[in-house]
């Protein structure tokens, strides 16, 4: 063993034998991720895909009223209910229930819907052939959609685009058949009702990965890499604690006068954090590819390109290991790192993106965000696991990483070296 | 006679935010293989000193040579030649005392069986063999300042800085301390050593030094400094005519 050999040997086994600590850092950010991901997973499906509450009370059993059914039946976003603890539903019960909140939507249609549109169609086709009269405005059928006071203006404006492209649907539908209808009565020829192909414009929807096209983002992919770098940077408290408690003792000072470079000291307590840092991303990628299925939480995929991810690891790792470094050196007390560096850890995850994506704040946070190393290493991972990115996309991520650490080291030495000379 | 291990040349040092200075133009030399002793009371400047000589704290002005190297421009070729046992214990509680001598002498350089052999040695010279797997925080006291001690002179160096080494110690500590501290200094090594108690320092100084206010009162051999000063008997009476009673008078 050489004299960092010494050194290495000396940090593993000081912290092997803080159990507290190791526990802390371990134990920590499992139940950190679990119970994250859970929470924002939920949210997430209540957004995007589970079952919106919706009260429907039909009274037009005919074609309308049976589309409208059907489609908001369909599986995806409503969860419909046409009874309230298995009472026939009237539109008072309805009208109570979503008012309370029960339920955020609820949809009248009225009796002889289907019929009114029908007859409409039918004036508005004869209008076209024979001359008639169109029906007036008051013809037309209602539909009512009551709404939860808390439902988000965007969420309403999908909601009745929907309802709308149902109506439509069934009012050209009916428009179809009539002129059909009319044509057959007035031409020697029969004609087909052949109906055209029910769209035109079809829209094709895709992620925009650079890969796989259809691979979407779960919540998986952002908690377990957002909170394994919020662990890993917590672990500044440990090593610049470590640090200055080794300044306390009297134990550095005896360090220094040994015929051995302070790098060498820096550098081995680099190496020993820098395994813990592998091993907690290790342990919480794990636990998400292997554990989040079997508590019903969607599973981390981990990408195409393992060199990336690694890269990614070990470059975030040593951006945390480089300001514990420097905290460690430049702070006065024990209790004045741990709080400096608690407090600046939350900071930077939260500016970074961890707890809420950058994309839904402000202009100014964007921007701000982009200064935080937990969103370099974020990013990085979004590359690898939702962008579908290798090494070279992580590059400029890791890049900015590791030379936040280069520069953190290079203070604390630095540092060291100019507090040696004032001392 | 023997060279200078140690030459200071009108040394000062002054603190930041302090006007009076810790050491005030402050001239000394230490022979080679002597057991100098540097008394005084408390804030003297002993300690700072002694961190001076080890190249632990800048001065202002003045000359520092350790066994011919400068300060603090050759620092780098001193330390491997000095030992420094500080006041505190200077070491790692949750290291057993074998850990943490294997630490210390692994990074002053030493490998394998020279390595395990001088910790061995050491340990059963300072009776601590049969405690070495225990963790240092777990030791008492005295154990604790004797493998304090040992982590300083592992590498065998020439020069050994031990600032007040059995303070608050137990009488068997303290003999098993200075007997082997007799030894060391046989083998050639030089002791600078600060120290309250100054029989202990009377018994094992070839020289000694009286600091105060910064500045050397006084400096000889213990005979010497003994037989000047009339109606002194003891090194003791000596410090407390240099360095007056009436600072502590209520």
């Amino acid at each position: 063993m050489n004299k960092f050999g010494f050194l290495v040997y000396k940090d593993f086994l000081l912290l092997a034998r803080d159990k507290a600590g190791l526990a802390m850092m371990f134990l920590m950010p499992l139940l950190l991720v679990v119970i994250m991901t859970h929470l924002q997973n939920s949210a997430f499906l209540a957004v995007h895909e589970s079952h919106i509450p919706l009260l429907l009370l039909n009274h037009d059993p005919d074609s309308l009223g049976m589309a409208i059914e059907k489609q908001i039946g369909q599986p995806g976003v409503f969860e419909v209910h046409k009874t309230i603890h298995g009472e026939p539903l009237t539109e008072e019960m309805l009208v109570k229930a979503v008012s309370r909140g029960d339920y955020m939507v609820g949809i009248v249609v009225p009796e002889q819907a289907t019929m009114q549109i029908r007859k409409n169609v039918k004036r508005y086709v004869m209008g076209a052939f024979h001359g008639q009269a169109a029906p007036s405005p008051t013809d037309s059928v209602q539909i009512t959609i009551y709404l939860d006071p808390v439902i988000k203006s965007s969420f309403r404006t999908t909601l009745m685009s929907a309802l709308r492209e149902y109506a439509v649907r069934t009012e050209s539908d009916f428009i179809f058949n009539e002129i059909i209808a009319e044509v057959n009565r007035i031409s020697p020829v029969p004609v087909a009702a052949v109906r055209p192909a029910r769209h035109q414009v079809i829209f094709k929807e895709q992620y925009a990965s650079l890969k796989e096209p259809d691979k979407i983002p779960n919540a998986a992919q952002h908690n377990v890499p957002a909170w394994s770098l919020f662990a890993v940077f917590f672990i500044t408290i440990s090593l610049s604690g470590n640090i200055i408690r080794e300044r306390e003792d009297g134990s550095y000072t005896r360090l220094r006068l040994m015929p051995c470079p302070y790098a060498f000291y820096l550098f081995a307590k680099a190496a020993v954090y820098f395994c813990v840092c592998t091993l907690q991303f290790a342990a919480l990628m794990l636990l998400g590819v292997y554990v989040f299925p079997l508590l019903g939480l969607p599973a981390l995929d981990f990408g195409i390109d393992y060199f990336a991810l690694a890269f990614t690891c070990i470059s975030s790792a040593l951006a945390a290991i480089g300001y514990g470094v420097l905290i460690g050196k430049v702070a006065g007390t024990h209790q004045q790192a741990a709080i400096f560096a608690s407090i600046s850890v939350v900071i930077m995850a939260a500016v970074g993106g961890v707890w809420i994506p950058v994309f839904v704040m402000s202009p100014l946070m964007q921007l701000l965000s982009r200064i935080s190393p937990l969103n370099w290493g974020l990013e990085g991972f979004y590359d690898v696991f939702v962008r579908e990115g290798t090494l070279a996309a992580v590059l400029p991520e890791c890049a900015a990483s590791l030379l936040f650490f280069a520069g953190c080291t290079a203070t604390a030495i630095w540092y060291n070296k100019r507090k040696r000379i004032t001392l | 006679m023997m060279p200078a291990a140690i030459t200071v040349k009108h040394l000062k040092k002054t603190y930041r935010g302090n006007t009076a200075p810790a050491i005030a133009r402050l001239s000394l030399s230490i022979a080679q293989g002597a057991v100098f002793g540097l008394l005084g009371p408390n804030g003297a400047g002993k300690t700072t000193l002694i961190n001076i000589l080890c190249g632990l704290r800048s001065f202002d002005e003045g000359e520092v040579h350790v066994h011919g190297y400068s300060l603090p421009g050759q620092w780098k070729e001193i330390k491997p030649l000095i030992g420094f046992v500080p006041q505190e214990i200077a070491l790692f509680p949750l290291l057993s005392a074998y850990e943490n001598l294997k630490v210390f002498g692994g990074i002053s350089g030493l490998r394998g069986a020279a390595l395990e052999g001088c910790i061995h040695d050491l340990l059963s010279k300072f009776g601590l063999e049969q405690s070495k797997r225990r963790y240092l925080k777990t030791l008492s006291g005295g154990m604790k300042r004797r493998v304090n001690l040992i982590a300083g002179i592992l590498h065998r160096p020439k020069i050994l800085f031990l600032d007040e080494p059995t303070a608050g110690v137990d009488v068997q500590s303290k003999q098993v301390i200075l007997e082997n501290l007799r030894e060391i200094n046989r083998q050639g090594t030089t002791i600078i050593y600060t120290s309250h108690y100054m029989e202990e320092a009377e018994t094992l100084c070839s020289r000694v030094a009286f600091i105060d206010g910064g500045e050397i009162i006084s400096e000889g051999t213990p005979a010497e400094l003994i037989s000047q000063q009339p109606g002194c008997a003891s090194l003791e009476m000596l410090y407390l005519q240099l360095t007056g009673t009436s600072r502590f008078q209520v």
